[in-house]
């Protein structure tokens, strides 16, 4: 046992990876690359599902860490672990993975093993970002995830694919130089790419404080565009009504919004806390701004990406909100916007691939053709917009909880407008799509409902939004240990900065200033500011 | 005494010659209706050989040769068997891509291999003089096979214009030269390293300083000194591009390190400004003119002006770390650009009928092998994480950064990210759905000695990307010998005394 | 008598050099960049470096220069057309060229110890600089060699006719120089 907690990390890392290397040996024959890739993506799934099930949770910081010297000079470790905060995130990862193929099975009809093999490289990089601690190793998974992403959406866009491919690239590659920079100083003033050897360093208060302002500030911006935050969100919607469905239910949202809790909090507390005030507003503007323009869409990629954009500033709101609640609401809701999003596009893409238009108003009384297609998004959309028991109520009543108590009441109302027009828009939209009298369309093709590949993905999928709904505490209980301080704290390490923790983000900002490390490192620490010294 | 033989100081170059001779004698006995491709074959299988003499090399204790003229050590080795490594692929590249018809194909072999003799030599010589011959024996092999297309109108413009603008920067190397005798008294470069600092006539040497870096930039093709980059790389025959884009740089390159760090390290507050001054100069000029371009060779041009810059950040780095960050990204840039090339040579053909961006357009569909391919290289030329470009990226930064030259990082990372727009441009292009009429364009085969050739440059980029570290090793081998004073070796040569000094 | 030799060939060196600036027809330019190359060996041997003088005249008004004969001929390149030139020549070039030459002529006269070098000084007779060629600076003149080879194989290549010519007999004149 002992030897495969040692050893998963990897496992799953390259699991994916070694399937792309096989889709790409196989000949493209009788769909032999989608069934690789699916029953790669499904073994990987299952061996993601092994961390939840031997997670101590009684036990906070990194688990399954596997910390291998890779380079000597400059001193790069290939440092992989979980926490609380990626486990599932990571299992995130793995279950959209064969959702993914499931979605592109009939739809990728041409160079099936280009697609697939990318497919399978850009779960790697997902997976390699939740799973690195060391800098270095983040970043290149990091940049890693844009090549595929790029490629395939110039490949198999819809109409206007290397455009959109361009300004995804250009908008996601160019913030992450000035990341590098950043990454490359704190290295030349520390000599270590390791997350929590710098987190000691940062919070050790060695650094120069104005530039290590700049150092937070740069990757913030980074995480920001990835996200995206509310003015930088120009290439969201071109990207997802380009995209194909499989890439498009991942390229936004959880690697930004995962790396700003670990990598721009964990990291940089105290300069975190300065810009959060500012990202609080960006958060609620982008909540707004994104429901209204989904409002108004005509075309249901680009409503969807407005949508998005309305949710991820909502978690955004959350994360900047720095309450623990808000942390753990945060999570949730990223675990929840990822399966009810892979659900709904799932939906999207098998209509629009059967009537080739995503403009809304030409769909119209498709609920008696399709039954189950309609039901199924009626569902997921009453778990997008946080109908009670369903999986998006817990998160989004967390995250708004947080902020009432945590940062202000004026800003949770208006975050919870936000909400309601989100319910407004994708009850128009199914409106739109379902109900009312039957389009042209509708009776132009024989009615051809789900599919039992695709039912074996939505049954559990629907299920899954129930049970996060009705028993929340099944996550909530391991994600509090990567957000939460350990229970007792025991020793103070430093006036300057509250807290910082290994592992987890560093926690309780706005609680009572409690110093908390545990011994080794506060030991350490103090050896490193005798060094300063 | 010296212990080595002085002649195994110089085996590769030895072979190398030999290899030239031979495949050049083979040339004019064959029967002229004789295929002469297989003299490709001799030649590289003489480069092979010379490569595994220069590994044979490291075994040899550090020092000089032939009065101290030639030295071996891990830093000759590492850019030894870099060169090699180049030609080979070149010569592979050539023997599957020259027209069979084509026009003395013996002599085109045999001046690769010359060429690799002066290159090899230069990364070697620690005597001026011997410097200054090398550079010239690799630049004058380079200029004809420039001019290899005589058929073509751009052929032997470009060839004319490399020659003369080349002449003219060896004429600069060359006068510099002249003036650092003039105030030291000697050519031998750690007899000028020994005198430099105690040298009467200090401005003489920083005017033959100043000269000689231009001649060295020239050869490097960095901004102010790269006007001719693009219209001979458009010009010369793509496998020939393939090689002088990278192994004459990566020898250059290997001159410019021995000048700074050797022979005028304490010169360094004079060099290094400079230095960063062309570095930010040619990313940025490279990059911007790239953006412009729509003849992929072209483009591709002023993309290498861009990394002679990101390279020349590296001198911002101190001591070791900026030898060994310089010397990595050489080889990876050399390893990834060299790939590129390949591709560019077989996509396009040797008479490129099809030179521009938009012929590329599903490429990724007519060839799916070298589509992949094309885009894997320009990733690494892009600086994606697990390929050569980005830990050449990473090296070369983190050493300038620890240098302090932040703001050269951020104009060089800036930079790459602007680079990303055209490189995805060419990029794109391949992995687009191809229009109507370009389906027909012909689909390019993949012979034996161009998928070694294929294989060699994806390896290296993907080992320099995903273990790099034996190469950093060597790479920091070659560093410490760079920076230590050569172990004695017989008598010291000083035999060439001005007759001014006193 | 130095002096007068020094004034007038230094003096054909100038005037060759302009020459070759102002003439129309590369071939003359050519002809003309010999007779600097000549001049300076002339100066060279004026200087007492014999060597110098001889390896000036075999490199370049030699190798190089037949190399340089073959391309312009290979070209038929005709008289030229005068333009005017591009702005960019005279805005920048000239400043450049008056900005180094005035450097090196500050360094040069600023440098202390130049002018006191007598002939008889040093190594500068044939026979002492072939002591230092065969021991000292045995390996680069040996280098050389390789050099003129490459010359010599670059002219034939770039002057020969393409075998897809129409005539393929002056296809081998091809020797196998050595």
């Amino acid at each position: 046992m002992n030897e495969i907690n040692n050893s998963i990390l990897t496992l799953i890392l390259l699991l994916p990876l070694a399937g792309a290397l096989l889709v790409l040996l196989v000949p493209d024959r009788a769909k032999l690359p989608n069934w690789i890739a699916l029953f790669t993506t499904l073994a990987t799934f299952g061996l993601t599902l092994h961390l939840p099930a031997h997670f101590d949770k009684t036990q906070t910081g990194f688990h399954f860490v596997v910390n291998l010297q890779w380079i000597e000079k400059p001193a790069i470790f290939y440092h992989l672990g979980v926490d609380g905060l990626s486990l599932w995130l990571v299992v995130l990862v793995g279950l959209l993975a064969p959702i993914g193929v499931v979605a592109s099975w009939n739809i990728i009809r041409e160079r099936r093993k280009v697609f697939f093999a990318l497919f399978l490289v850009q779960q790697t990089a997902m997976l390699g970002v939740f799973l690195s601690l060391d800098l270095i190793l983040y970043y290149g998974f990091w940049e890693l995830s844009l090549v595929p992403m790029a490629i395939l959406i110039a490949m198999y866009g819809r109409k206007d694919g290397p455009r959109a491919a361009l300004k995804f690239f250009l908008f996601t590659f160019i913030p992450s130089a000035p990341l590098l920079v950043a990454i490359l100083w704190l290295y030349a003033k520390t000599g270590s790419f390791d997350f929590a050897t710098l987190q000691l360093w940062i919070a050790s208060g060695a650094l120069p404080a104005g530039a290590l302002w700049w150092v937070a500030l740069t990757f913030l911006f980074a995480f920001s565009v990835k996200v995206p935050v509310f003015p930088l969100h120009g290439w969201l919607a071109d990207t997802f009504s380009e995209a194909p469905v499989a890439l498009a239910m991942v390229v936004a949202g959880k690697l930004g919004l995962y790396s700003m809790l670990r990598f721009h909090i964990g990291l940089f507390p105290a300069q975190a806390r300065i810009v959060a005030p500012v990202l609080v507003g960006l958060a609620v503007v982008g909540i707004l701004y994104g429901a209204c323009l989904a409002l108004v869409q005509r075309d249901f990629w680009r409503l969807m990406a407005f949508a998005a954009l309305s949710h991820l500033s909502l978690i955004t709101l959350g994360i900047y909100g720095l309450s623990l609640t808000g942390w753990e609401g945060a999570v949730y809701q990223i675990l929840n916007h990822g399966v009810v999003d892979g659900a709904l596009f799932l939906l999207l893409g098998l209509l629009y691939d059967r009537y080739r238009t995503s403009e809304i108003n030409t769909y119209g009384g498709l609920a008696a053709k399709l039954p189950r297609t309609a039901t199924f998004f009626v569902f997921a959309s009453l778990a997008m917009i946080g109908l009670p028991m369903l999986g998006g109520f817990v998160g989004e009543f967390m995250i708004l909880l947080g902020t009432f108590t945590g940062v202000s009441k004026g800003w949770a109302i208006v975050a919870t407008l936000g909400v309601i027009l989100g319910a407004a828009y994708m009850l128009w939209l199914v409106q739109r799509l379902f109900f009312g009298p039957e389009s042209k369309l509708a009776t132009s093709k024989p009615p051809d409902d789900l599919h039992v590949g695709q039912l074996a993905i939505l049954w559990p999928l629907a299920a899954l939004m129930l049970v996060m709904g009705l028993a929340p505490m099944l996550w909530l209980s391991t994600i509090q240990t990567g957000v939460h301080p350990p229970p007792r704290p025991r020793q103070a390490v430093t006036t300057q900065y509250p807290v910082f923790l290994q592992g987890g983000c560093a926690a309780a900002m706005y609680e009572a200033p409690q110093l908390v490390a545990t011994p080794e490192l506060a030991a350490k620490c103090e050896s490193m500011e005798e060094g300063q010294r | 005494m010296n212990p080595v033989p002085d002649i195994y100081r110089i085996l590769p170059e030895i072979i190398l010659t030999l290899t030239g001779v031979l495949v050049m004698l083979l040339d004019a006995s064959l029967p002229l209706r004789w295929a002469r491709r297989p003299l490709g074959w001799v030649a590289a299988f003489g480069t092979t050989f010379a490569l595994w003499a220069s590994l044979w090399q490291i075994s040899l204790p550090m020092g000089t040769g032939f009065s101290g003229t030639v030295e071996t050590s891990a830093f000759t080795v590492f850019f030894h068997v870099l060169i090699c490594g180049l030609v080979l692929v070149a010569l592979l590249l050539s023997l599957d891509t020259l027209p069979e018809d084509s026009h003395h194909q013996g002599e085109f072999y045999a001046l690769i291999v010359f060429g690799a003799v002066g290159m090899c030599l230069l990364t070697g010589a620690v005597e001026l003089l011997l410097v200054f011959i090398a550079l010239e024996i690799s630049s004058i092999a380079t200029y004809v096979l420039v001019g290899y297309r005589k058929n073509t109108a751009r052929g032997p413009e470009a060839a004319i214009k490399y020659f003369l603008l080349g002449s003219f920067a060896t004429a600069f190397l060359l006068y510099g030269i002249a003036l650092i005798f003039g105030a030291t008294g000697t050519t031998e470069i750690y007899e000028i390293a020994r005198l430099a600092p105690t040298a009467p006539n200090h401005s003489l040497i920083l005017a033959g300083l100043g000269l000689m870096l231009v001649g060295i930039l020239f050869k490097v093709s960095a901004a102010p000194f790269h006007v001719w980059t693009p219209d001979v790389y458009e010009g010369a025959p793509s496998p020939v591009v393939a090689l002088i884009s990278t192994a004459p740089k990566a020898a250059a390159f290997a001159l410019l390190l021995r000048v700074v760090y050797e022979m005028l390290p304490t010169l360094r507050q004079v060099w290094s400004p400079l230095l960063w001054v062309v570095a930010v100069l040619s990313m940025t000029v490279g990059n911007l003119a790239a953006l412009r371009q729509t003849n992929v060779k072209r483009m591709l041009a002023y993309s290498s002006i861009a990394h002679a810059g990101y390279l020349l950040a590296a001198f911002a780095g101190l001591g070791n770390d900026g030898v060994m960050a310089a010397c990595f990204y050489i080889a990876a840039y050399a390893a990834m650009n060299v790939g590129v090339f390949a591709v560019v040579t077989l996509a396009s053909g040797y008479d490129e009928k099809l030179p521009q961006i938009d012929n590329f357009r599903g490429l990724i569909y007519r060839s799916p092998l070298l589509g992949s391919l094309l885009i894997f290289f320009l990733a690494s030329l892009v600086g994606i994480p697990f390929t050569g470009g980005f830990f050449g990226k990473l090296t070369t930064f983190s050493t300038a950064i620890s240098g302090g030259a932040i703001w050269l990082v951020i104009i060089g990372l800036l930079n790459s990210g602007l680079a990303a727009a055209y490189y995805l441009r060419l990029a794109l292009a391949a992995a687009q759905r191809p229009s109507g009429e370009n389906v027909a364009a012909f689909a390019p085969r993949v012979g034996i000695a161009v998928g070694a050739a294929l294989l060699l440059a994806v390896a290296a980029t993907l080992v320099l990307g995903i273990v790099p570290g034996d190469v950093l090793r060597a790479a920091e081998a070659g560093a410490h010998t760079l920076q230590a004073p050569p172990a004695e070796s017989g008598e010291p040569g000083n035999a060439v005394e001005l007759p001014t000094q006193p | 008598m130095h002096l007068i030799l020094f004034l007038v060939f230094a003096g054909f060196c100038l005037a060759g050099a302009i020459n070759l600036l102002l003439q129309s027809h590369p071939i003359n330019s050519a002809l003309s960049l010999i007779v600097v190359m000549v001049s300076l060996a002339v100066l060279y041997l004026l200087l007492g470096a014999e060597f110098l003088a001889a390896a000036q005249v075999i490199v370049y008004a030699g190798a190089i220069m037949v190399l340089f004969t073959f391309v312009i001929m290979l070209l038929n390149a005709s008289r030229e057309e005068r333009t005017l030139g591009s702005h960019a020549a005279l805005s920048v070039g000239l400043p450049a060229v008056v900005a180094i030459l005035a450097i090196i002529a500050t360094v040069i006269l600023h440098t202390q110890g130049l002018g006191v070098a007598r002939l008889s000084d040093g190594i500068t007779s044939t026979e002492e600089l072939s002591a230092v060629l065969f021991t000292k600076l045995l390996l680069p003149f040996e280098v050389t060699s390789v050099l003129i080879l490459i010359a010599i194989l670059g002219a034939v290549a770039l002057a020969g006719h393409d075998a897809r010519d129409p005539d393929p007999h002056e296809n081998r004149e091809r020797t196998g120089e050595k």
